[in-house]
């Protein structure tokens, strides 16, 4: 049965690839496969390190203490890319779930899938470099099951966390936000202090080293490092696998019965009476049709953790940038930086302008209100708000650097900056358009193709160093190309502004259609 | 006799397949018409068509006297409205938001209407979930909205794509009862449904598509004629000339 399994989705993963993808996928592969290398290869250094006795004589200063230092560094780190990179969920649950009414049975499935889940190829990168990196330190043969037991334990748990914490995040989200806001400004403060006075703390650092390996012991990678190194007595080792063993079979029992609720309650939507002030505020603000856009842009749960990492980034970094002397390359970055934040929210709301709305559309299209105002009106609100933080950060480098230049180049190269996405996106909601969804069962992109995303991140640092980087005496010529570009596009938007409604009946409305 | 709708000749294609044939259809107004015919005849196609969502390649289109086309299309959709199957409701909207954004559009008149959305909602039992959001309602409940919300427009012209599915039978009964208010009042129904029970009991006038051409149109004096015989399934069976299907392939059974 579990081959059928694989086979369909298999089948489901090609069916859905296009020529793009499929390079994508050997892309991705060769990642894999590289990623595989250097995460084996390091492992080795790392524990080669002390015995290779070239290396003894280069290194005089890798004594006992650092190497173990070194090798709990690792694992700490290894484990954090573990947490942050695994795959936890890739498979198709709603095709899958599909199996459920050819009679194939819940709890086979959900077993069935699970296996297929820890045979995903990062996840058998990772646990295999554990393996790797475990086994080649291990102390003596009764080692070798806690090892084992300790990784598959690992894998579990991270599952479980993941899991449930994109759960909590969706339920959560303010308390979570702020949470990290408070944690992340307190690593950054560290970090500033730090960098600022690095000798004396790290002379400080260096005499509480064993303090230091203390910490990281009781760190996820510690603790595993530890089932390796550390001396078991055959007892001692019978009862620690005893645990090891009882904690996995209850944390895949967990994963088990999970998956088979899931599959049988896919999409369990609690009834809940509400009331959106939100809503009420952008109706007002934006009007009807612009602010119900912006209501549903504002409001999809990965448009919110967008919000954030766009408000979170600057936020910490160009205090950061602004008190390092880097100089022109610092101005470069916060420039850019800041001009970038318009962008990604223009991005958001109009790089897959009909996706949000999907066959509601339709709607609009029968009320007794000409669409093309409906459309214009969304395009109107959806630059609206882009454009009240726009002109909030020009005023800021105005006023904080004065350096980048005069206010009429600030103005016209962040203008220009913001036009030039501005069609771009604009054409992207013709041809990139597709339905925005959101699972916490989904790592890819849910709003915008990943192709789209990876181009705009691209673009916006190559424009960055166009529009941004001093030119000296050639400054002048720059800004008056800017200048023509902005009124061009300003014409070719303002000209063709009843192409929204045009492109939207040839390209989109078919598919809405017959989309059921 | 006025009508409400006429269609001449209408044509419609995707890609290489032709779903409307030459379609000649007129219907009274204040009529509750049913259109009836097997799956792919299409049905929904002229819906799409006449609800201005899909276009058409040749033909002629009046709706309540005005020609279709692009400088009457507002005058139009002002008297019409539809329940599509699936309905289309604004999901991230609770059922009052939506119902006030759709009246919104149609600029019907604020006074009494938060009475007329209550009265409406109590009718069809979905007043709990007033201020709940659409995509939480079940199948049935999301029908019932729509419902309320192309009544509350005030329309001269409706248009129901299978309205009965997934609707309880207490409901279906307080929605006939609705449509023929409705009637009474001069609105004109346009249903298609696969339910002919429903269309044979509720319509006046009714008539059979098949591969894109209307086969037969039985208004209610020619219905009652041939009603004497035979039901409204065996006039349908007879105009589409149903295959009879071969027993002997499930002999296996």
């Amino acid at each position: 049965m579990i081959e059928k399994l694989l086979y369909l989705n298999w089948k489901l993963f090609l069916a859905k690839l296009t020529k793009f993808q499929t390079i994508l996928l050997i892309g991705y592969a060769l990642f894999l496969l590289i990623m595989l290398v250097n995460l084996m290869g390091s492992a080795l250094i790392v524990i080669f390190l002390d015995s290779t006795s070239s290396l003894q004589l280069d290194l005089a200063w890798l004594t006992p203490e650092i190497h173990k230092l070194i090798l709990l560094t690792f694992a700490t780190v290894f484990w954090i890319l573990h947490f942050s990179f695994t795959s936890t969920r890739l498979l198709n649950m709603e095709e899958n779930r599909k199996l459920l009414a050819l009679g194939y049975p819940a709890g086979k499935l959900s077993r069935h899938l699970n296996l297929m889940c820890l045979y995903h190829p990062v996840n058998v990168i990772y646990n295999l470099t554990w393996l790797v990196f475990l086994s080649l330190q291990i102390n003596s043969m009764w080692n070798i099951p806690i090892v084992v037991a300790a990784v598959l334990l690992n894998y579990g748990i991270i599952y479980s966390i993941k899991h449930r914490f994109l759960h909590m995040v969706e339920k959560r989200f303010k308390i979570i936000v702020f949470s990290f806001v408070f944690v992340i400004f307190g690593v950054i403060s560290a970090l500033a202090i730090i960098s600022r006075q690095t000798q004396a703390i790290l002379g400080e650092v260096a005499i509480q080293m064993s303090q230091l390996i203390d910490v990281l012991l009781l760190l996820p990678g510690g603790l595993l490092y530890q089932a390796a190194t550390y001396s078991h007595t055959p007892i001692l080792t019978g009862t620690l696998f005893f645990f090891l063993v009882v904690l996995t079979y209850m944390v895949f029992r967990d994963h088990y019965y999970k998956t088979k609720e899931g599959l049988m309650t896919p999409s369990s939507i609690r009834v809940r009476k509400e009331v959106s002030r939100l809503w009420i505020f952008l109706r007002r603000w934006l009007g009807y049709n612009a602010g119900k856009y912006y209501y549903y842009v504002m409001t999809h749960s990965y448009n919110r953790l967008q919000l954030f990492a766009i408000a979170l980034i600057p936020l910490i970094y160009i205090p950061l940038l602004l008190a390092v002397d880097f100089g022109v390359i610092s101005l470069i970055l916060i420039a850019t930086m800041i001009a970038a934040i318009p962008v990604a929210l223009l991005g958001m709301g109009m790089a897959n302008m009909f996706g949000y709305e999907h066959r509601e559309l339709l709607l609009h299209l029968q009320f007794p209100v000409s669409f093309e105002r409906q459309l214009k009106e969304r395009f109107l609100g959806i630059i609206t708000v882009p454009l009240f933080i726009f002109y909030g950060i020009t005023i800021f480098e105005l006023l904080r650097l004065p350096q980048l230049g005069s206010a009429f180049s600030i103005y016209i190269a962040n203008t220009f900056f913001f036009m030039c996405f501005m069609i771009v996106f604009l054409w992207s909601s013709f041809y990139q358009y597709q339905k925005a969804s959101y699972s916490s069962f989904s790592f890819k992109h849910p709003i915008i193709p990943q192709k789209v995303t990876f181009t705009m991140s691209t673009a916006i640092f190559i424009l960055g160093y166009t529009v941004f980087v001093p030119l000296g005496e050639w400054h002048s010529y720059r800004l008056w190309v800017m200048t023509g570009l902005v009124i061009a596009i300003t014409f070719y938007i303002m000209k063709n502004f009843d192409l929204l409604a045009r492109a939207f009946k040839k390209r989109i409305l078919l598919k809405l259609w017959s989309d059921f | 006799m006025e009508r409400a709708l006429v269609i001449q000749q209408l044509v419609k294609s995707y890609d290489k397949k032709t779903v409307l044939k030459g379609l000649d259809l007129e219907i009274p107004s204040g009529n509750i018409f049913g259109l009836i015919g097997p799956n792919g005849a299409g049905k929904s196609t002229l819906i799409g068509i006449l609800t201005g969502l899909l276009d058409y390649d040749e033909g002629y289109i009046e709706i309540n006297a005005l020609e279709y086309k692009a400088s009457n299309e507002l005058a139009i959709k002002k008297d019409v409205a539809s329940v599509l199957q699936p309905p289309l409701l604004f999901e991230n909207f609770t059922s009052y938001e939506f119902v006030t954004y759709v009246c919104e559009m149609y600029g019907v008149d604020g006074n009494g209407l938060n009475d007329k959305i209550n009265s409406l909602f109590n009718y069809f039992e979905i007043d709990e979930f007033t201020h709940v959001k659409a995509k939480q309602l079940s199948s049935g409940s999301r029908k019932k909205l729509a419902f309320c919300a192309a009544i509350l427009t005030e329309p001269k012209l409706l248009f129901l794509d299978e309205p009965f599915e997934s609707v309880d039978v207490i409901s279906i009964g307080r929605m006939k009862s609705v449509l023929r208010k409705l009637k009474e009042k001069g609105t004109t129904i346009f249903i298609t449904s696969h339910i002919l029970e429903v269309v044979e009991n509720l319509c006046d006038d009714i008539a059979i598509l098949h591969k894109g051409k209307i086969l037969a149109y039985l208004d209610s004096k020619t219905r009652r004629d041939l009603e004497k015989d035979s039901n409204l399934g065996e006039i349908f069976e007879q105009y589409v000339e149903v295959k009879s299907a071969n027993e002997e392939l499930l002999n296996w059974l």
